[in-house]
């Protein structure tokens, strides 16, 4: 156990010891400043409560918390082959299924990492510039806490899902390019495919990965991605949970059996 | 060498598809030998040492090292193992010393002062806290070099270790890895397709031809002297043609390639010299023409293009 901790150690510190790493934590701690302080100077008279800035902050940023993870998960295991370094990475006393798993934590703690950072600075700069309000009228909702923490909960639930997909082709591919071209794509195509399935009334729709993606719309019992088919988040949270193990069971079976050249 | 050998490759085979790259490859290697393996490239030398470090799966047969199969005890084979697999590529973004924390951290009972020490070894002290990316290749070759001896492997496996190493750095590796074959008993082996370097470094050589060991030989290491020897010797003389009639039977005379060139001992030798000069020819170089490794080679693998 302390020896895996061991390898969770070496897989953290390729992440946090790349200056771009600290890039991407500089962006998400600076652009909520950016908006809170745009806000501030250009609405000088009715100003905004703290939790509309979170809201709106937040709602940026989750996106580039989804790239940045998605971009780390193509670097896990695609940079170790386009490096060079997997040749030295596997002759080591470890199953290949153990420094994979290493890496996959690793990347969902990054993720998680993010995410709370995400909503810490945009909470943080919301309060700073316009003073906390514990019921503010503009969220028309009673507890913004319950809100703000369920839809961050659920944004990092689609982070996940959409990491482990990069993650599972990163392994397959085994180039970093490839793999976070294709995850942005799919990442921003996802909300367009989503309203051209909306417009399709066929059954395989409901099991499609992309609108599921899309978990707060379920917040404040709203009626889900896709309404006309009567979804419920349970529902939405299987499909997540099925391709999440596909995902993981591809890049396991291509991992740990592929040959290295 | 009755002791058991570290590494054993029993009839392995590796298929691409419906292509043989390797061949029924069967060796052994044993403690405190450094073993050669020669090939013209594209012969399976990359492929072979792939597959004994467990990157590359075996088609069929197997590799014990240390008595333990890579292919069904991998964590237990390959504890043993340090390598260099092609170039050392290492994390280019962080420094020297942190590739080597990384790679100790995934051994147990690797210490601080075991890097250190191995950092000395390697005479890495003065740049080792630099980033990997701002060294040359020959500094990355040593930093290769440290991550694989860090947890004092009983086989150390090499890939074209010389590559991009200048003279200095080639002789330095070779006199490490013969000290380390002789200190420490670790049995070492280094593929090449460069003829004389394996002549100077190694024990043993076996030789790979399209995916196949077509020899396995010693390597002579002292050169012997004794006056009975009989050598080929090269004479550098003004007309060889007449020069050959002067001989009359002295040594086994004959025109190579235009040049005289005759088998003698030492004493023929001198007095095949002494002969020349005294029928007024100029005679402007001796040379014994061992016959090196790369001849041997050359014989073996039929003249194919080396390199």
């Amino acid at each position: 156990m302390v020896d895996f901790l061991k390898l969770l150690q070496n897989e953290n510190m390729k992440i946090y010891r790349r200056a771009a790493t600290w890039v991407m934590f500089a962006l998400v701690v600076g652009i909520p400043v950016m908006i809170a302080l745009a806000v501030y100077l250009f609405t000088p008279g009715d100003r905004p409560s703290n939790w509309f800035i979170t809201l709106i902050a937040s709602n940026i940023l989750i996106n580039l918390v989804a790239i940045f993870t998605v971009v780390k998960a193509a670097d896990s295991v695609a940079g170790e082959f386009s490096q060079g370094t997997i040749k030295l990475l596997l002759i080591r006393p470890w199953n290949r299924s153990t420094i994979l798993l290493s890496k996959f934590l690793a990347l969902i703690l990054f993720g998680l990492i993010m995410t709370v950072t995400a909503f810490v600075a945009s909470f943080v700069t919301g309060a700073a510039f316009f003073g906390y309000a514990g019921s503010p009228e503009d969220m028309g909702r009673d507890s913004p806490w319950t809100y703000m923490l369920l839809w961050y909960l659920y944004q990092f639930i689609s982070i996940v899902v959409i990491a482990t997909l990069a993650f599972m082709m990163s392994a397959v591919f085994r180039s970093s390019g490839l793999t976070i071209g294709l995850s942005i794509f799919l990442l921003f195509a996802g909300n367009i495919i989503t309203s051209i399935l909306m417009q399709l009334d066929k059954p395989f729709v409901k099991y499609v990965l992309f609108p599921h993606l899309q978990l707060a719309t379920y917040l404040d019992g709203g009626p889900g991605p896709l309404p006309m088919y009567s979804l419920t988040l349970g529902f939405s949270l299987a499909v997540l949970g099925a391709y999440f193990l596909f995902f993981v069971a591809v890049a396991w079976l291509v991992f740990s059996r592929r040959d290295v050249s | 060498m009755s002791q058991s050998p570290v590494v054993r490759l029993q009839d392995v085979t590796k298929k691409i598809g419906s292509r043989t790259i390797i061949d029924r490859i069967s060796l052994e290697v044993f403690p405190g030998e450094v073993f050669g393996f020669l090939g013209p490239n594209g012969s399976g030398k990359t492929t072979t040492i792939r597959m004994m470090v467990g990157l590359m799966s075996i088609t069929a047969g197997d590799i014990l090292i240390d008595g333990h199969s890579i292919r069904r005890e991998f964590p237990k084979a390959i504890r043993h193992v340090g390598a260099i697999v092609e170039n050392p590529e290492l994390y280019r973004y962080l420094t020297g010393y942190q590739n080597l924390v990384h790679f100790a951290r995934m051994v147990p009972g690797i210490s601080r002062s075991r890097i250190d020490e191995v950092v000395r070894l390697v005479g890495m002290e003065s740049r080792i806290h630099d980033k990997v990316k701002r060294y040359s290749l020959g500094m990355r070759q040593r930093l290769g070099v440290a991550q694989a001896v860090l947890h004092r492997p009983k086989l150390l496996v090499l890939d074209e270790p010389t590559n991009g190493l200048d003279p200095a750095g080639i002789r330095e590796l070779r006199d490490y890895l013969r000290n380390l074959a002789r200190e420490e008993g670790t049995a070492v082996f280094v593929s090449s397709h460069l003829l004389s370097e394996m002549e100077l470094m190694c024990d043993r050589v076996a030789i790979l031809q399209k995916g196949q060991v077509v020899d396995i030989r010693s390597i002579r290491r002292e050169p012997e002297t004794s006056e009975a020897v009989q050598d080929d010797v090269w004479f550098d003389v003004d007309r060889p043609e007449d020069a050959l009639r002067v001989l009359d039977g002295l040594g086994k005379g004959r025109l190579e390639d235009g040049r005289l060139t005759v088998t003698a001992d030492r004493r023929t030798v001198a007095d095949i010299n002494r002969r020349l000069v005294e029928a007024g020819f100029g005679v402007y170089g001796i040379r014994v023409k061992t016959k090196s490794l790369e001849d041997q080679f050359l014989e073996v693998t039929r003249g194919e293009s080396v390199g």
